[in-house]
């Protein structure tokens, strides 16, 4: 970046601009391992400043890179082309919850587990509940459209965001959207923006749709001899028609690797779990957890157990939840996809995901939110081996074409960024592709915001 | 920083950012840099030749209280105290101590003799150790030179520290050893005293241990290994050739020095790990012992109805956390003092003193710190009690901040007062 350019920053910011070796490094990671160095981070504490910064940038052409708590799959927030580091780790103030017209607004920057918390405490419910809400931020998951184990329900986050503000790529400050249940007034531009992975504009505020506060849940851990089984009882479940808010899937392997940090006993023969949680009135709940394990046992399940109290429950999300990092522990490296496949082709994907496993000679883990049929698929390898690593690459490409193939889509929560940027086009064909592009040229015409990002770029999916 | 183990460490981290929800360094930062993630990809990066400003990465792991909270939540259970000590030991050696701490250097903490005359001297000249310490110590850390400004209550030391109150001869050898630690003998000698006393009370014979060096973890913490180890070796080997059933620590960080830290400067392989294993499976801390003694059956009932709900017990990041040694404490308090006795809001909630972080950095330690005392307060607890030395140094200046009516206590103290009230 050229020194004029950084001045200005600095002039705007004050020690708010960090450019040290040091600093850099701490904002050039996300959860995907990959690493990329911007030339600055930048710290706002305002919308303004945000436009400020999108405006020098526009001025001095540097890419600008918004950021909330860097823990994407895709490479979202990592700076391939260098750049400004935009983190909106300190606008995080929750501005309003309305108990009346049922909404939040809140900065990008609020962590998802925090509106959760306040909303809770007055009877209200934020339901999209991504595996790192703890963390993760609002505009974040905003930013990529996170899903989470709840989808299956109460659907994603896009189904949350009822209006924007946001910065474009211009600079201009645009709001977009309502704060009421409905509207319909010209181009939804919210739903252009939530999912657009910062390629498009940079959320400043959000309002946010909450809902009563389900009265009870219930928590049950059902244990089968395999993944096509806990499929099988998927999908049986659904056919009893009750809509459990949560039904994850484990494989053996994905079990195992969190037992060091809560050991779970398991009977012989187990190779794959449901997690399930069906929330609601009292009696319903009591009524619908009895109808589940009913329908697991008459499905093969080996054993169903139901969580007694809030720390039993607990117990069982934290136990899902560890599994994604705890996976580190089987090797240094993995190839993380979440495809999505029509949740009838689950046992067919399933048996495909082992046939690969066994001809391609790789670990494969698989995880995630049976109940909405997306399907984390963890290619585990050493990184230092350039045959494995080559099946490895070779085998995501396989299973984009099978799930495609099957009716579904290559990613059902974590976004293109870099990760799956050569696979878009596979999806949604050439004309998808352009169209897409032709938006981001009317939302961002200097290419500033994210760029490297859900388009194919050779340097960027390099690392 | 070339350290083959570091790597292995780190090496398990998965830049998840669980870490980030429970720092309690965080929230006063918002950076990543403060929170165990951004440390660990600093020491990546250095590790891995980045041609980057070791100062810089210093400065960042020294900016950290150690609490543990980070390495306690992680899905992959990254031992980030350690990483972050063997960061600040390798920069240590490599670039030299960090200049604020160098003027609290250089001598090898290896005499209680030593610590004596520090604190007489510091004493003796009314004013807490400006330029009066001679030699280091285990205080020299907490109290360094021009301490004490920054709208901080420095305790008046007193006259007489605790092992000097002892008489000559007395608990000189027993079965059960009591390492008193630095606070307890100079600066809260009545902890130490209580400690004693209730101690004894188990019918055990009774030594304390008088030729003790510092703990060695304000060394440890800061980088200096070498005197750090000093420290541990000096300490295991008179404590295995006094060979005591069991080692009771009244100070949650002394005994975390003995139960943990001192395996990575006493290492498997090397000539005294026997003899610290030996001590690591003999130290406990204090509750443990007495709900492990006959001292709590002898306490008369505690009177009804009063000051219920008044005591609460604040958990050490090390004793609680790292230790995983909370409830023996709680126990020990209910038997103590009774109803008086209750939950109290924020308990697990860091003090902020971090040992050497509240030198280096009193505005922030003094934020977190005022927090905790006061989010405790709020929640109607009058009387705070907890089982470490740091904490009770800090609380005790935190209250004295914001709510001097609020009493900062060693549980020893209140089992002292049950067992021989009149």
């Amino acid at each position: 970046m050229n020194p004029e350019a950084l001045s200005a920053l600095g002039n705007l910011y004050g020690d708010r601009l960090r450019t040290s070796l040091e600093a850099r490094i701490c904002y050039s990671f996300d959860a995907t391992g990959k690493q990329f160095l911007p030339d600055a981070v930048v710290y706002p504490v305002t919308a303004e400043e945000v436009r400020q910064t999108v405006l020098l940038a526009n001025l001095h052409r540097f890419p600008v890179v918004p950021r909330g708590a860097g823990t994407g799959f895709s490479g979202g927030s990592l700076p391939v082309r260098g750049g400004v580091v935009l983190s909106t780790e300190r606008m995080d103030r929750i501005v309003s919850i309305d108990t009346e017209n049922l909404y939040a607004v809140v900065e990008p920057g609020v962590v998802t587990g925090t509106l959760k918390e306040e909303a809770r405490k007055k009877g209200l419910f934020y339901p999209p509940d991504p595996a790192s809400l703890k963390f993760s931020t609002l505009g974040g998951n905003i930013a990529e459209c996170a899903g989470g184990m709840c989808a299956v329900k109460y659907g994603v986050t896009r189904d949350y965001v009822l209006g924007l503000e946001a910065v474009l790529g211009t600079g201009e400050l645009v709001r977009t959207g309502v704060a009421t249940a409905k509207g319909v007034v010209g181009y939804d531009l919210t739903r252009m923006l939530v999912g657009s992975e910062g390629t498009l504009g940079i959320v400043t505020r959000a309002t946010l749709r909450l809902i009563p506060l389900p009265e009870a849940a219930a928590t049950l851990l059902a244990l089968f001899h395999g993944n096509r089984r806990s499929a099988e009882a998927v999908n049986a479940i659904v056919a009893a028609r009750v809509t459990p808010s949560a039904m994850e899937l484990m494989d053996r392997t994905a079990i195992d690797c969190v037992q060091a940090l809560m050991p779970v006993a398991l009977p012989e023969g187990t190779g794959s779990a449901l997690l399930l949680e069906v929330d609601g009135p009292e009696g319903q709940v009591e009524r619908e957890a009895d109808l589940l394990t009913e329908v697991c046992r008459a499905h093969g399940a080996i054993e169903v157990r139901r969580a007694s109290d809030a720390r039993g429950r607990d117990d069982l999300w934290k136990l899902r939840r560890s599994i994604s990092p705890g996976l580190r522990r089987l090797a240094p490296v993995k190839l993380n996809e979440d495809i999505v496949v029509p949740r009838s082709r689950l046992a067919d994907m399933f048996d495909f995901l082992a046939d690969l496993s066994d001809r391609r000679k790789l670990r494969i883990v698989t995880f995630g939110h049976a109940g909405d049929g997306n399907i984390h698929v963890n290619i585990m390898i050493s990184g230092a081996d350039a045959d494995e690593t080559r099946r490895a690459e070779e085998a995501v490409g396989e299973v984009f074409r099978k799930t495609v193939e099957m009716g579904g889509t290559i990613s059902g929560e974590h976004g293109v960024g870099i990760s799956k940027a050569p696979f878009l086009e596979m999806e949604v064909g050439p004309l998808g592709v352009a169209v897409m592009k032709r938006l981001k040229g009317c939302f961002d015409p200097n290419g500033i915001l994210n760029p490297g990002k859900i388009f194919l770029d050779e340097a960027a999916v390099r690392g | 920083m070339r350290d083959a183990d570091l790597k292995a460490l780190t090496g398990l981290c998965a830049k998840c950012g669980t870490c980030r929800t429970v720092c309690t360094l965080y929230p006063e930062r918002k950076a990543e840099i403060a929170v165990a993630r951004g440390k660990i990809a600093l020491i990546e990066a250095a590790m891995s030749g980045e041609d980057g400003d070791a100062e810089a990465v210093q400065e960042a792991l020294t900016d950290c209280l150690l609490c543990g909270r980070c390495e306690r939540a992680c899905p992959n259970q990254v031992l980030v105290e350690e990483i972050v000590m063997k960061g600040r030991a390798d920069l240590a050696e490599e670039i030299g101590i960090p200049a604020w701490k160098r003027v609290l250097f250089g001598k090898v903490m290896t005499s209680a003799a030593a610590t004596e005359i520090a604190r007489k001297a510091a004493a003796a000249g009314q004013r807490l150790l400006p330029g009066k310490i001679p030699t280091a110590s285990g205080l020299h850390y907490r109290f360094p030179d021009g301490f004490g400004g920054g709208g901080r209550t420095v305790p008046k030391l007193p006259a007489i520290g605790f092992l000097e109150s002892l008489g000559k001869g007395e608990a000189a050898a027993g079965e059960v050893m009591l390492f008193v630690g630095c606070v307890f003998d100079h600066v809260f000698p009545e902890v130490g005293r209580a400690a004693y006393e209730t101690v004894k009370a188990s019918g055990k014979s009774v030594a304390v241990f008088r030729d003790a060096a510092c703990c060695g973890l304000p060394a440890m913490v800061s980088g200096d290994r070498r005197s750090a180890t000093s420290s541990a070796e000096a300490n295991v080997s008179r404590l295995r050739a006094a060979d005591p059933g069991a080692i009771v620590f009244p100070c949650g960080s002394c005994l975390l020095m003995f139960k943990r830290n001192v395996f990575s400067l006493i290492p498997k392989g090397t000539p005294m790990y026997d003899d610290a294993v030996f001590v690591a499976d003999r130290a406990v801390d204090y509750a443990s012992f007495l709900l492990s003694s006959s001292v709590l059956d002898r306490l008369p009932d505690p009177p009804p109805g009063k000051r219920v709900g008044e005591i609460g017990y604040h958990d050490p990041c090390h004793l609680s956390g790292t230790l995983g040694k909370g409830p023996e404490a709680r126990e020990v308090l209910s038997r103590a003092v009774g109803p008086a006795f209750a939950e109290m809001a924020g308990a697990d909630l860091c003090c902020g003193y971090g040992g050497t972080f509240n030198v280096r950095d009193y505005p922030t330690s003094a934020r977190i710190g005022e927090n905790k005392v006061t989010v405790a307060a709020r929640g109607g607890t009058k009387m705070i009690s907890t089982a470490c030395s740091g904490c009770v140094l800090q609380m005790r200046d935190m209250a004295a901040r914001t709510d001097p009516s609020l009493r900062v206590v060693h549980i020893a103290e209140l089992v002292h007062q049950a067992l021989f009230r009149k």
